[in-house]
């Protein structure tokens, strides 16, 4: 009877054995977990976020930023005054996406190009950050009468903005991104004043539900600083194909030569910009 | 007399599994249909595993929420994101038996996990075996409520509160 039970035992202890292998078969246990969804927008609020338009994915994004909080009743606070950005995001592949843009009230052509070289993944195989990294060219328009000035240069024209970012996922509601940028201007103000800008951007968003989220982001500047950093604080709300996302900031201007180096508003004064983006997906390849 | 039985029996168990009873497949494919009156949205995972023992007649499937393919990039981030919160469960798995057997009608009773919640559910399909591998088809609904996955109001004409899942499994013989 003990050697029944014994038995028993020994194909119970089979099957239980059976039952574990099956749960382990699984082949891919081995694959890297791969840290996803950090940043609603590809932009964080000004600067560009890891994230990237995917593949196959065409964004529309239309940005205002009004005139300044402390302008008064008789500029509504702002509300009168508005310069816009429209851009469009393409992404080629799920790792590769360019960009073009143009805003209003510096006349500026954007063009952008964002490439993912590493995913932060957990699991077989930990990576602690999302990397990426940003190139943007900006041309300022010009009218026909200024080529005709002998001093008249296509290239003075020209600047330029290379950022890595560094992001990560610290739990599953906050991410935090790191963007050291250089932005470089073919032409600046006075001799003694260095072409190139330093800068170190720090952002974060804390999800505060599924559809909505809190974030920061500043660019504090390394050298020659002239002007204010940027801050900037606002909020993403997602509501199925389109991220809303708004914010107050001591700039008005939406691109980085603009807002990085040339930001004159003080919070403290209530030089507070509010302003928008509103970005649309729309899927022109599908998967 | 009665140990060399019991010996033999053992025997029969060990040879059975020693002769390959085990199937096991890691290519399945498991698609679901949300139809709903403003949307119909599908899904595909082509990456299934599936494990089945002949002589216990048990029966397991395991996929990863990640593995699936939405026709628009944003849906599946919202599938992953917010309703099956894939960072936190990010495996859906089936353990069950094989209850009933009537040529290749079969009916399979077990447990299903999605979203972290499990329920016993008994579902009929077929099993067609070939010489060295089976084939399992069935198809079934899924609740959602049942498996505490909340649809937001704003998007309840576009996501149906029942979805219907097909499965399509073929496993080998272990050798």
């Amino acid at each position: 009877m003990k050697k029944i039970i014994s038995v028993l035992f020994i194909f119970l202890t089979f099957l239980v054995n059976a039952q574990d292998n099956l749960l382990l078969l699984p082949g891919h246990n081995n694959e890297p977990i791969y840290v996803a969804y950090m940043f609603k927008g590809t932009k964080l609020i000004n600067g560009q976020s890891v994230k990237l338009t995917d593949k196959g994915v065409l964004q529309f994004t239309i940005q205002h930023r009004f005139g300044a909080l402390n302008s008064g009743f008789y500029n509504l606070f702002g509300l009168d005054d508005s310069q816009v950005r429209l851009g469009f995001d393409y992404g080629l592949k799920d790792w590769l996406s360019v960009g073009i843009g143009r805003s209003s009230t510096l006349k500026t052509i954007d063009i952008n190009g964002k490439i993912r070289l590493k995913r932060q993944s957990k699991g077989n195989k930990i990576f602690p950050f999302t990397i990426a990294a940003n190139t943007a060219v900006f041309v300022k328009q010009y009218k026909y009468a200024d080529t005709q000035l002998e001093s008249f240069l296509f290239t003075n024209q020209l600047s330029f903005s290379n950022q890595f970012l560094f992001a990560r996922k610290i739990n599953r509601n906050l991410t935090i991104q790191l963007s050291p940028t250089i932005v470089h201007y073919n032409l600046v103000e006075s001799a003694d004043e260095s072409n190139d800008k330093f800068s170190f951007g720090i952002g974060a968003r804390q999800k505060l539900t599924n559809h909505l989220s809190v974030n920061i982001e500043c660019f504090p500047q390394l050298n020659d600083k002239e002007n204010n950093n940027f801050f900037s604080l606002g909020f993403d709300i997602q509501t199925g194909g389109h991220v809303f996302q708004l914010h107050l900031s001591n700039s008005p201007a939406m691109i980085e030569p603009g807002f990085i180096t040339k930001t004159t508003g003080n919070w403290l004064d209530g030089d507070i910009y509010f302003g928008f983006n509103v970005s649309r997906v729309f899927s022109i390849l599908n998967k | 007399m009665m140990d060399s039985k019991i010996i033999s029996l053992f025997f029969v168990f060990l040879g059975l599994n020693l002769h390959a009873q085990q199937f096991i497949g890691n290519n399945g494919i498991i698609s679901f249909f949300s139809r709903a009156p403003l949307e119909n949205i599908s899904a595909i995972n082509k990456k299934v595993v599936a494990a089945y023992d002949a002589t216990t007649n048990d029966i397991l499937f395991q996929l990863k929420i990640e593995h699936f393919n939405f026709h628009k990039t944003l849906m599946e981030e919202h599938f992953n994101e917010n309703y099956l919160e894939s960072d936190i469960y990010p495996n859906s798995t089936f353990t069950g038996k094989i209850i009933e057997k009537n040529n290749e009608r079969v009916t399979v009773e077990g447990y299903l996990t999605i979203h972290g919640e499990t329920n016993k559910i008994k579902v009929k399909g077929k099993l067609l075996e070939n010489d060295n591998s089976i084939r399992i088809n069935a198809d079934f609904v899924v609740k959602l409520a049942d498996y505490k996955v909340k649809i937001p109001k704003i998007v309840t004409y576009k996501i149906a509160k029942e979805i219907e899942v097909i499965v399509d499994i073929e496993l080998k013989e272990i050798e």
